[in-house]
């Protein structure tokens, strides 16, 4: 579980102080435009970036106490993409930083539909395999470093995992990592673009607009048409009547 | 040798994987190369002669006081070179580093070329200053490097930064060079070219002996970071959340490289190719983990400079090519041709 109490960044790019809980098992969604402060937010809850405010603790101790390789254990960051500058056959990219057992490791592939990838170089593969490749990391160090004590699953943080998938990965990589969170009792917060699969897989939505979080909560109630309509600066209209109770949104023609 | 590994392994059971493997094959190689390099030169000396006290006063000298502290300064630089290569590689992430880049093997070269030209006597001493300038050189790079790193923190920009430092540092000395062959006399001048062509003629066991444990410390330092090196390939902050306290490794992984190529340099000029050529061939076959990677091109670098150094001080005995000129024909045009056959990096 991480606690955030009135934590921020007072460096440009600052971060509003905010206060919040991730628990265990939830999905958090952070939205907002264009350079609204997301992967800041994202890099200060990983520690990467080390509030300047206020304070933020994992498990009830505050993040810089932390031994940095103890915090690996705990919580996992994927960050937007980066080409590895070299030439990893994809299970060995996953075993980096952790030690996984092999059951794990093929676990993970299948669960991010990668099996038939995995003796296939890492640079071989397109961005979108890439990706899930990056994220199915992510997890694979959680879960393979879980300390023995540990009450649930850690905390994943992802920047945009989504954005270079097609419709049908988005799908299964959403409902993947609502799949582990409950499993593995694990946090996740994903910073997502679209608002759509913030409204349909989160549990709840942080938005985030020039730094400052201006409202959070359940995803039908951030997610309406006048708040995101002026934020965005775009036209909207709000789709109805799904059949799972979730509000969409659509650009206007 | 490798026959015989796996036929011990299945009497004993013990698990010897790929990386056993190989580094015993490279090993074994770097010991056959060093049997022929002890053997061969302008004096032909058998080892079993030496071995046995019957050969002349003569050849004992010329083996005990020339060839050995060269074999050794040989698997030494070679290693170092190639070992800091491949650690560079893995830490600025990209198979195009090398200690050159960062400047350090330019401002050795530098400082090392300030001290033949302004300071240098015909006194015993010279030797000693020649290494001492080049490890300062490097130091004094080192600092400056580290000194821009701190003050842009963490991050992707700092990569770049070191980049540009050392891109302006080699200009600098280079255009420095410049200035001090424009003012050498023509003994100095030539000393500075045969030099500045890489060789290990100055092998003796008074510089040598240093050489070989500060080197050893160095590359020690580098081993230590292997698992570190494999973690940073995620980037930056992805492997600072898988546990890497990446300001600490680059710490080690510059000092060890600054302190290690500046010797190297001091010591035998520069020798060039090794650090790219060797650690980049070795991924190709390896892979890129570097806990395998590492001590591979250590072995590997020392394995290519023994071989190019006898041929160099044979092929056109008794006269000596500079083996850097030798490595540099040599690795040049194959690192061209891995760079035109391979259209992604690494």
């Amino acid at each position: 579980m991480l606690t955030l109490h009135q934590a921020g960044l007072t460096a440009v790019p600052a971060i509003a102080p905010l206060d919040g809980t991730i628990r265990p098992g939830e999905l958090l969604a952070i939205v907002g435009p264009n350079g609204a402060g997301k992967s800041t937010l994202l890099s200060m809850l990983s520690g990467f970036r080390p509030a300047e405010q206020g304070e933020l603790r994992l498990d009830g101790t505050p993040l810089p106490d932390w031994p940095i390789a103890e915090l690996a254990n705990r919580r996992a960051l994927v960050a937007q993409q980066e080409l590895p500058g070299f030439d990893w056959q994809t299970d060995e990219l996953l075993s980096l930083g952790s030690n996984p057992a092999k059951s794990l490791v093929a676990a993970l592939l299948d669960d991010l539909d990668l099996t038939h990838l995995a003796k296939r170089s890492v640079l071989s593969l397109s961005g979108g395999e890439r990706q899930r490749v990056m994220i199915a990391r992510g997890a694979c160090q959680l879960l393979s470093r879980g300390s023995p004590t540990a009450k649930d699953g850690g905390l994943l943080l992802l920047d945009e995992p989504t954005s270079a998938l097609d419709i049908g990965q988005q799908q299964r990589l959403m409902r993947q990592l609502r799949a582990w969170a409950e499993q593995h009792r694990m946090a996740i917060v994903c910073v997502l673009h679209d608002l759509n699969l913030a409204s349909t897989y989160a549990d709840r939505v942080w938005l985030l607009h020039q730094g400052q979080r201006i409202d959070h909560g359940l995803p039908n109630q951030v997610l309406n048409p006048a708040t995101i309509a002026k934020i965005y600066a775009a036209e909207l209209q709000l789709l109805e009547g799904s059949s799972h109770g979730k509000h969409l949104l659509a650009l206007a023609p | 040798m490798i026959a015989i590994l796996n036929a011990y392994r299945f009497r004993a059971r013990l698990p010897i994987n790929r990386a056993a493997r190989v580094l015993v094959g490279l090993t074994a190689a770097l010991l056959l190369a060093l049997g022929w390099s002890a053997a061969s030169g302008a004096l032909g000396i058998s080892p079993w002669g030496l071995l046995s006290g019957q050969a002349d006063p003569l050849s004992v000298q010329v083996w005990w006081q020339l060839r050995l502290p060269r074999l050794l300064l040989g698997v030494a630089v070679g290693a170092m070179l190639a070992g800091s290569g491949a650690a560079m590689q893995g830490l600025f992430r990209n198979p195009l580093a090398d200690p050159t880049l960062l400047g350090l093997a330019s401002g050795a070269g530098l400082f090392v070329a300030v001290w033949i030209v302004l300071f240098q006597d015909s006194g015993a001493g010279s030797l000693y200053g020649q290494f001492a300038a080049g490890f300062l050189g490097a130091l004094c790079v080192c600092l400056i490097v580290f000194g821009i790193a701190k003050r842009q923190g963490g991050g992707s920009a700092a990569v770049m930064t070191l980049l540009l430092a050392g891109l302006a540092i080699n200009t600098l000395a280079g255009a420095g060079g410049g200035v001090l062959a424009f003012i050498a006399s023509d003994e100095q001048l030539r000393q500075l070219s045969l030099w500045g062509m890489g060789t290990l003629t100055n092998a003796l066991w008074r510089t040598t002996a240093l050489a070989l444990v500060l080197i050893a410390i160095a590359l020690w330092l580098l081993m230590r970071s292997a698992r570190e090196l494999d973690l940073l390939q995620l980037g930056e902050s992805t492997a600072h959340a898988a546990g890497l306290d990446a300001a600490r490794l680059k710490r080690r992984v510059v000092v060890a490289t600054s302190l290690g190529v500046g010797l190297c340099v001091a010591l035998t000029g520069v020798i060039g190719f090794l650090g790219l050529l060797v650690p980049h061939c070795l991924r190709l076959w390896l892979g890129p983990g570097h806990r395998l990677l590492l001590p591979a091109s250590m072995l590997g670098g020392a394995l290519l400079l023994v071989v190019a150094d006898t041929l160099a001080r044979t092929v056109a005995a008794p006269a000596e090519i500079p083996v850097g000129l030798l490595t540099s024909l040599l690795g040049g045009p194959y690192f061209l041709y891995l760079l035109m056959r391979r259209n992604r990096a690494c």
